[in-house]
């Protein structure tokens, strides 16, 4: 089987076309989020708690809202996360910039709403020692002796629950105590009777104070500047400055694409969402090399060929790869786009369309604008002899 | 190829060993927090603390020694910005008496004097008294975890200097718990009652609404007898304590009288010594015991106590164990502050192995599938490169005790699509080569030479951008680039090495070969 056998496409014919047509959907892209939408940060740059909590029966968001205003630290907002017969919400809080621990005071409030009776042992929040605790001082088995042989008792009743709890996310109730294995009778009564199971269970928790959150702004604005420096230079020193030109571009025009669609769809800008954009940097940079490479490997053969015809060929010779290349990385990133859960969902998006758009720009951007500089040098070369 | 023996005999070499090191994976290939649950928290001692507390101190001492001479100072104020305090000393203090006193007791000042004295800490000491008060809280926090008992905690400084401490605790199930075992400064003071009142006005009534110099105002609760607290009284106690948590022996939980939980405590015998004659001395009046400037009880003295005592109050048991723990683990010598927090419950995490898995496979299978369907025979070599590289990829982490994160899955996930690259170039070229007309060993030959510069010069630039990931990433993020790293470097040998012993292999066995499945 074989696409793209020995085609001829005329890429660099309409290079001003494609390079007007990016040109343009960068200037889009930039006023979009310079404009209108800017970006929705994360906790992680933004600041601020965030909650990942898990409900029994699909919440009242309205009375979630409100538990967590009383709270008066700054504005609430809340997502469904995941897919919504989860139920799961993320809940978030902006810092109120100040440095504390406000995970336990957001915790707090949606107990208090949610949950009537606020003492004994709470099955969703607690963890094994305290269940093991509670139960040892109730003792339902009635094993009495001292505090240590109660507890050992009761040991594995507790890790029988927690690793329930583990597996299906939340307690929803006394029967789902059933499935305990480990749990006696006299136990799962006691706990059927007294244990409060709760509304919600939480599954994580990312506060990130304003220190920490302006340490992390410059880092991630660090890591993007000197990669970008750092291809210019890599390709620089294994081909030529009128190619890192070309290629790096082309990189800053796929990360000004990705920001504005992750502006215009509202999606967070977190350190994930850093790191997809410096893969896409990598990956963007790995296509233009195929390309830059053949194109180099092009010149010893062609001499007196002219420059623009060599890159299409080069172009056109390589073609199959990058397409093969491109689609099969684009098939695992759908892969993890489709199933690698909530939390991994807007870095795969980032890079899904950052594997098109990077192997767009290395053929339409990358290529004609190391064309342009190539042909800029010449001309200053002979400009120079002539005079 | 002559050598082909060896080369299989290092291809067998390297997947033994891999194999080797990531067998059973469960329990050799490291997960991060994010996957295994647990909590990461960034906290700082507020070092300042321990600065006042050192200059509190001095101050202390000298106002103590002029009372006993005769000469109480007319005024003493510490001056909040400067790490130091001001004194005005009586008109008639000998100059003689107050210039021992001062020399004496304030070495670590820089002391100057005109019609009041000034002292300030000097800065060294300041670096000082603020580097033990982080190494101080970076033992202590860690003799609580210990106590605690949590597998595999990372609790170190951020840094050579600095005030932050990083704490990673996997399996953590009840965060909420273990944020308050570590923040609390669990600085426990024995300090005698002057009088109580239901507000602090009363209370000062009598003081003529000043607090007296020697004494402080500390709140504490009301209690009925099931430990429900009903309401607050503010006592007034001197400030200079009889026994501190300096003094504590042991702590552990404990009942009350009416069979609550309580924490009892015992004595060192130098704290035993100095309990014993205050509590001797002071039968029928009342002691407070203060917990982190709370008072929680203040029991009146029936007799003589020497080496223990008892907190009670509103505990749970629960609470109880946890405030016995971090009484024997020792105080924080300043207050902790969380700057940052990840926690991740156990469910997320499990949760987000399965479906990073499901991903991962999927794209796998989509991979193998086309590259068999449009490469034929040359993809399954493809293939087993493909595989082998997973192998390998769980092998080194394994090796190199890295952490596998869920950003790390998606690196895998993505390694794999890059990896197929190397083997996409190389089989594209020996198309080429083949099409020229050139024989099957040679477009062999050639598809993988000349692709060779390719495939160096594209990956390292993807490395590259990993290195600059790693460097500025916090944990997952770090997992992500770890991996990438390690699989494109994996991927270099096995598309380019492995790939190449296997068609040498294959085309060996022929004598003439005139086609190649490709």
């Amino acid at each position: 089987m074989r696409f793209f056998h020995r085609t001829n496409v005329p890429f660099m014919k309409y290079r001003w076309h494609w390079i007007g047509i990016s040109t343009a959907l960068n200037i889009i892209a930039i006023l979009l989020i310079v404009l209108f939408r800017g970006f929705t940060y994360g906790v992680d740059f933004a600041g601020g708690t965030q909650l990942t909590v898990k409900f029994k029966t699909s919440p009242d968001l309205g009375r979630v809202r409100r538990a967590l205003e009383s709270l008066k630290l700054g504005e609430v907002t809340i997502q469904r996360f995941d897919e919504p017969e989860r139920n799961e919400l993320l809940v978030r809080l902006q810092n109120p910039g100040e440095e504390g621990d406000f995970s336990a005071r957001m915790i707090e409030a949606l107990d208090k709403e949610f949950n009537a009776s606020t003492s004994a042992i709470r099955l969703n929040l607690q963890g094994v020692d305290a269940v093991r605790d509670a139960l040892a001082q109730a003792d339902p088995d009635t094993v009495g002796g001292t505090a240590e042989a109660r507890r050992a008792h009761y040991q594995p009743m507790a890790n029988a629950i927690l690793e329930l709890r583990k597996q299906v996310g939340i307690l929803s109730g006394p029967a789902d105590l059933e499935r305990a294995k480990d749990l006696s009778g006299a136990a799962k009564r006691y706990l059927a009777d007294s244990a409060r199971f709760g509304e919600f269970s939480m599954l994580a928790a990312d506060s990130v104070g304003p220190t920490v959150g302006k340490d992390l702004r410059d880092k991630a604005a660090y890591a993007v500047g000197f990669s970008l420096i750092g291809m210019l230079v890599y390709i620089w020193f294994r081909f030529q400055l009128e190619y890192g030109v070309g290629a790096v571009v082309a990189l800053i025009h796929d990360v000004i694409i990705a920001l504005g669609a992750l502006s215009l769809t509202g999606r967070p800008i977190e350190i994930s969402t850093i790191a997809a954009l410096l893969t896409l940097v990598g990956y963007s940079v790995n296509d233009t090399v195929i390309i830059f490479d053949r194109i180099r490997e092009r010149i010893k053969l062609d001499r007196g060929k002219r420059l623009i015809e060599t890159m299409n060929e080069a172009i056109n010779q390589t073609l199959s790869r990058t397409v093969i290349t491109s689609g099969l990385t684009e098939l695992v990133v759908i892969a993890l786009f489709i199933f690698g859960g909530e939390v991994i969902n807007t870095f795969a998006f980032v890079l899904m369309l950052g594997i098109v758009v990077g192997t767009y720009s290395s053929i339409f951007i990358a290529t004609p604008i190391a064309l342009a500089a190539s042909t800029w040098r010449e001309r200053r070369k002979l400009a120079k002899r002539r005079r | 190829m002559r050598n082909l023996k060896w080369r299989w005999l290092l291809i067998g070499v390297v997947t033994a060993a891999a194999a080797y090191f990531m067998w059973p994976p469960e329990k050799k290939i490291h997960l991060g927090l994010d996957l295994k649950g647990g909590i990461h928290l960034v906290l700082q001692v507020n070092t300042q603390d321990a600065v006042r507390a050192e200059v509190d101190d001095a101050m202390e001492r000298v106002r103590g020694e002029l009372a006993e001479k005769g000469f109480p100072a007319v005024a003493i104020q510490r001056m909040e910005e400067s790490n130091g305090f001001r004194l005005k000393p009586a008109t008639n203090t000998p100059e003689k008496d107050l210039n021992q006193i001062l020399d004496d007791r304030l070495v670590d000042f820089n002391v100057s004097r005109g019609v009041e004295v000034q002292a300030i800490l000097k800065p060294e000491v300041t670096r000082a008294v603020k580097d033990m008060a982080v190494r101080q809280g970076l033992e202590t926090i860690r003799n609580r975890i210990d106590q605690f008992g949590v597998a595999e905690p990372v609790i170190q400084r951020q840094g050579l200097e600095g005030d932050r401490i990083v704490v990673q605790l996997p399996g953590v199930d009840d965060p909420a718990r273990i944020k308050e075992l570590i923040r609390s400064t669990a600085f426990l003071e024995i300090k005698p009652v002057v009088s109580t009142a239901p507000s602090e006005d009363t209370l000062l009534a009598s003081t003529g609404g000043q607090v007296p110099e020697d004494s402080e105002v500390l709140p504490g609760d009301i209690e009925d007898l099931e430990g429900r607290v009903v309401g607050r009284e503010y006592y007034l106690l001197k400030k200079a304590s009889v026994v501190t948590g300096r003094d504590l022996r042991n702590a552990r939980r404990s009942q009350d009288q009416y069979g609550q939980p309580a924490v009892s405590f015992s004595l060192n015998p130098a704290g035993a010594t100095k309990f014993e004659s205050f509590t001797s001395g002071h039968i029928g009046t009342r002691m407070a015991i203060v917990l982190d400037n709370r008072v929680r009880s203040a029991p009146v003295i029936r007799g003589a106590i020497s080496d223990s005592g008892i907190i009670e109050g509103n505990f749970s048991v629960q609470s109880a164990e946890d405030l016995s723990l971090v009484l024997r683990a020792g105080a924080l010598p300043a207050s902790i502050t969380y700057l940052e927090e990840r926690t991740v419950g156990p469910s997320l995490g499990r949760d987000s192995i399965v479906r990073g898995i499901r991903a991962g496979l999927t794209g796998l299978i989509a991979i193998v599938i086309f590259m068999l369907v449009y490469y034929r025979l040359s993809g399954l070599n493809a293939n087993v490169a493909l595989l082998l590289n997973a192998l390998l990829l769980m092998g080194a982490m394994a090796m190199f005790k890295a952490t596998l994160t869920l950003p790390g899955i998606a690196g895998v996930i993505l390694t794999i699509g890059m990896a197929v690259d190397a083997n996409v170039l190389i089989f594209e070229r020996i198309r080429e080569e083949l099409e020229i007309g050139k024989t099957v060993r040679a477009a062999v030959d050639l598809g993988f030479q000349r692709a060779l510069s390719a495939i160096v010069d594209s990956n390292l630039t993807t490395i590259i951008s990993a290195l600059f990931l790693f460097q500025f990433g916090t944990g997952p993020i770090k997992g992500f680039a770890v991996t990438l790293t390690i699989g494109l470097v994996i991927s270099m040998f096995t598309a380019v090495f492995v790939s190449r012993a296997i068609f040498d292999a294959v085309l060996s066995r022929r004598a003439r070969v005139t086609s190649l499945s490709i």
